[in-house]
């Protein structure tokens, strides 16, 4: 199924005018063979300000098709805003923050906090 | 101050930056210079570097018509004085990021040879002599990533970054960052020539505060805003000033706060205090 990372990628192509007739296409493609992307593993990087779920997305990255992708130039045209959001469109934590880094460098900058997620 | 083995040509010139520019440059690692270079010279850089095309055109140092309005800039030198003190070393290198966009974002990363430390001993500045816009794949940075120290290895899988700001400039920009501040080239789309010359200056004096100051500036009680006002920017900031770290912890500066008072706040270095009571 065509879900919100697909839906906020067109809108950052349709913004910067690049949305073209083969990627429609290739959502028709996808809606009826009625399964998502690929028989391969999505994956979805989501750098956060806290460890806390609700904490807002400072980063994101997302790999499919085999493929990695930046994502929608604009953040408020990101999929998820955070990890909960993400959840809750049905991707699963295959990784946790690793907290032992915001001992080793607790100030906020530092891009510590990381859940990994997968489709 | 040690005797370093600087071998560039050392300059003075008059300061310019004013102690809130200096205060931002430790906070944010990066301060813009839109457009100071004129115009004529921008043209005759591009059409320097399509004859010179290679990745470290040092040639370019020898030409005194580009030393004098890109290097000794008296908007960018003058903001190097500021930073770097009097008699600061010129720059012997210089790097050319030309890129024939279109080509994909480059990782995130410091450059080689980065350094975590209050200590501003040298800058990284970068000069565009075309516009760039943000379909060039300007040069992107992390505000207050300066302060940070991370390998290439652990930066290397960051993407995209919500508070990033692209280098989207008018032609003859010069931008001066803390050497160690997070940058990537990012992505461009369109079809054309990007050049930015990357090039260091040095210090080699002892930090004190002697660029355009006001007596009356009040360093105390910073705002909550982003990049923070972070211990580590306020030791960068003691350093520049000269000044002894005097951080006590708890409500003491930089502890920040909702609006700023005029009385000195508890920690504050004692050069910087205006000697007013809460």
């Amino acid at each position: 199924m065509v879900d919100a990372v697909q839906v906020a990628q067109w809108l950052g192509k349709l913004r910067q005018g690049t949305l073209s007739e083969t990627d429609l296409k290739q959502a028709l493609h996808r809606l009826k063979q009625g399964r998502e992307s690929s028989t391969g593993q999505r994956l979805l990087y989501l750098q956060t300000y806290t460890s806390d779920l609700e904490s807002p997305v400072l980063g994101m990255s997302i790999v499919e098709d085999g493929k990695v992708n930046d994502g929608p130039d604009d953040p408020d045209d990101w999929p998820y805003q955070t990890v909960l959001e993400a959840m809750s469109d049905g991707w699963r934590i295959v990784k946790f923050p690793e907290l032992v880094l915001g001992y080793l460098n607790p100030e906020f900058g530092g891009m510590n906090w990381e859940f990994i997620l997968e489709k | 101050m040690r005797k370093s083995a600087l071998t560039g040509e050392t300059y003075d010139c008059k300061p310019t930056l004013k102690d809130q520019q200096v205060v931002d440059l430790c906070r944010n690692g990066y301060l813009m210079l839109d457009g100071v270079v004129p115009g004529e010279v921008n043209r005759r850089v591009v059409e320097f570097l399509d004859k010179h095309d290679g990745p470290e055109p040092v040639e370019i140092l020898k030409e005194d018509w580009f030393v004098d309005a890109v290097i000794k800039n008296p908007r960018g030198a003058g903001a190097v004085r500021s930073l770097l003190g009097k008699d600061f070393a010129l720059p012997t290198q210089v790097a050319n990021h030309r890129v024939h966009c279109p080509k994909p974002a480059t990782n995130w990363h410091q450059d080689a040879g980065s350094m975590i430390t209050p200590r501003l001993d040298y800058l990284q500045v970068f000069y565009y002599p075309q516009a760039v816009t943000r379909e060039m794949g300007p040069t992107e940075i992390l505000p207050g990533s300066h302060l940070h120290q991370r390998s290439g290895g652990y930066l290397s899988r960051l993407r995209s970054l919500k508070d990033s700001v692209p280098t989207v400039s008018s032609p003859g920009t010069i931008f001066l960052t803390v050497y160690s501040i997070w940058h990537r080239r990012s992505a461009s789309t369109v079809t054309e020539i990007r050049n930015n010359l990357k090039y260091n200056y040095w210090r080699t004096v002892e930090p004190c505060r002697d660029w355009d100051t006001d007596p009356d500036f009040n360093f105390s009680w910073p705002t909550n805003e982003f990049p923070p006002f972070s211990v580590r920017t306020a030791q960068m900031l003691a350093w520049l000033c000269g000044e002894d770290w005097q951080h006590t912890g708890g409500q003491s500066w930089p502890c920040f706060v909702s609006m700023a008072y005029d009385s000195d706040q508890p920690g504050l270095p004692e050069g910087l205090r205006r000697d007013r009571k809460g």
